[in-house]
């Protein structure tokens, strides 16, 4: 077999871009997805009954459908019912931060779910309101114990980036397969596109870990 | 009927009344935990309420500050009856300090922070301020070197000491105690009684559920016996547990061994 790793190194500037643009796909998603799902996992456990409803809705939409088919529809149906024309790479991360969301939420409700009851009476006690309750008390502790599942999830996100390809978003899959088309390069490109997922998402773990090691709440 | 008698013996009964309970009912679906409660409490008062488990002392405790709402009859604060409405109940509810069986310290923060958090978010007293009286009240605690630990690098009695300073921070007018030795180690339960002697001692009103009968005894001015959601028997404690009038409170009483 007539391998040639040149093509790799000759194209290092288009994958560093593109390796740029998936890490900034991710931050940009989760920066959206915690604040979000925090919202709709409240709105799903406290929220006046409509509301809980379509919050609950939304979740379950979003949870059960393929990533893939999101970002499709975020590119295909999202500017015909909005009537905005976003670019590849905004479509794609409005696909993605509309799944992470719904997974956020259902993480952070567990969370929320699992803070013992008498922290609430505790708080309410010393004359907080419901809402600084839980910005004060709850979410903070919630927060702590769900670090090993959020941590998961940015490994999985990161990886799931690459689903934007099919949109043109210029990130590292969509790039390296541009690069495969034009070179025929296909094994090269392959293990090279594997090798950088691998090296970035692996650190990401172990610091996740090690943020969980260092904020973790003992009781 | 013998209220009027008993009240003449009420040391401390010149004090205006803090807390006033009338007829107090509460429900949990079809069981009666408060079946018509009537107490009084006075400024400066430490008021001791002792009983079997599930008579109903917890229930009107929480009732107190409103974690639990009543299905009838009154209770007045300073005053004022307690309101339903949740805005003017968290005003009220920081003028009362509680105590929990079970502590209930915020385990993200540290001592000084769990103390600094009620005057900082309730009272919205600046940082600076918050942790200045936050420190005040751990070193009148007697944990002063501790207000960088948190809460799972405490002993149980170092953490129902810091929910003490927790609730004094916030300068109530009335602490209210529910079991706060129950969940101790006998080694620890001597330092959280003597925090709250010293705060008696200090003239803070308090109402304190407890099955010390020890501190009743000593430290309480007014003793009310529960069992199955009424008090049976309230006075002194020269009478609850020396000449106690009835036959509940002696059973109860020997039940716990107490000579009398």
């Amino acid at each position: 077999m007539n391998l040639d790793w040149s093509v790799v190194w000759l194209n290092r500037d288009a994958l560093i871009a593109a390796t740029g643009t998936t890490i900034m796909l991710t931050i940009a998603t989760m920066a959206i997805a915690v604040p979000c799902g925090i919202v709709v996992a409240i709105l799903r456990l406290y929220a006046w009954g409509p509301v809980r409803a379509a919050a609950t809705f939304y979740v379950e939409l979003f949870r059960n459908l393929p990533l893939i088919l999101v970002v499709f529809w975020a590119f295909y149906v999202l500017p015909i019912l909005t009537g905005l024309s976003l670019s590849p790479l905004a479509t794609g991360l409005a696909a993605l931060a509309l799944n992470v969301t719904a997974y956020n939420a259902e993480t952070f409700r567990a969370g929320i779910n699992s803070i013992r009851r008498g922290q609430v009476e505790a708080a309410m006690a010393l004359g907080m309101s419901r809402a600084q309750a839980l910005r004060r008390v709850i979410v903070p502790q919630a927060v702590r114990r769900i670090l090993p599942v959020l941590a998961s999830t940015w490994v999985s996100l990161f990886k799931d980036t690459s689903l934007v390809s099919v949109i043109a978003v210029t990130e590292l899959a969509y790039v390296a397969m541009q690069i495969r088309a034009q070179s025929f390069r296909v094994l090269e490109m392959l293990t090279a596109m594997a090798a950088i997922y691998w090296l970035l998402g692996y650190p990401q773990a172990k610091l996740v870990d090690w943020i969980q090691r260092r904020y973790n709440v003992t009781e | 009927m013998a209220n009027v008698e008993i009240s003449a013996t009420r040391a401390k009964s010149a004090g205006a009344k803090i807390i006033r309970y009338r007829g107090v009912i509460k429900r949990y679906g079809a069981f009666e935990a408060l079946r018509g409660v009537d107490l009084d409490v006075h400024a400066g008062e430490v008021v001791c309420l002792i009983g079997p488990s599930g008579s109903g002392k917890s229930t009107l405790l929480r009732c107190t500050n409103g974690l639990e709402m009543t299905d009838g009859g009154e209770i007045e604060f300073e005053g004022a009856l307690l309101p339903r409405d949740e805005k003017p109940l968290r005003l009220m509810r920081a003028r009362m300090g509680m105590v929990f069986q079970s502590f209930e310290l915020f385990p993200h923060l540290t001592a000084l922070e769990n103390v600094a958090e009620g005057p900082r978010t309730v009272l919205r007293k600046s940082l600076a301020e918050a942790k200045t009286r936050a420190a005040a009240m751990l070193a009148k605690v007697g944990l002063a070197d501790k207000e960088a630990n948190y809460p799972s690098a405490l002993s149980g009695g170092q953490q129902q000491r810091v929910a003490i300073a927790r609730a004094l921070a916030m300068e109530p007018d009335v602490m209210l105690f529910d079991e706060p030795t129950s969940a101790l180690d006998p080694e620890t339960i001597g330092e959280v009684l003597n925090v709250m002697k010293v705060l008696a001692e200090e003239g803070m009103t308090m109402v304190v559920v407890t099955h010390e009968m020890t501190f009743a005894r000593r430290v309480g001015d007014w003793v009310a016996v529960f069992d199955t959601g009424r008090i049976v028997e309230q006075g002194p404690p020269q009478q609850i547990f020396d000449a106690p009038l009835t036959e509940r409170t002696r059973d109860f009483l020997s039940h716990l061994g107490w000579a009398g």
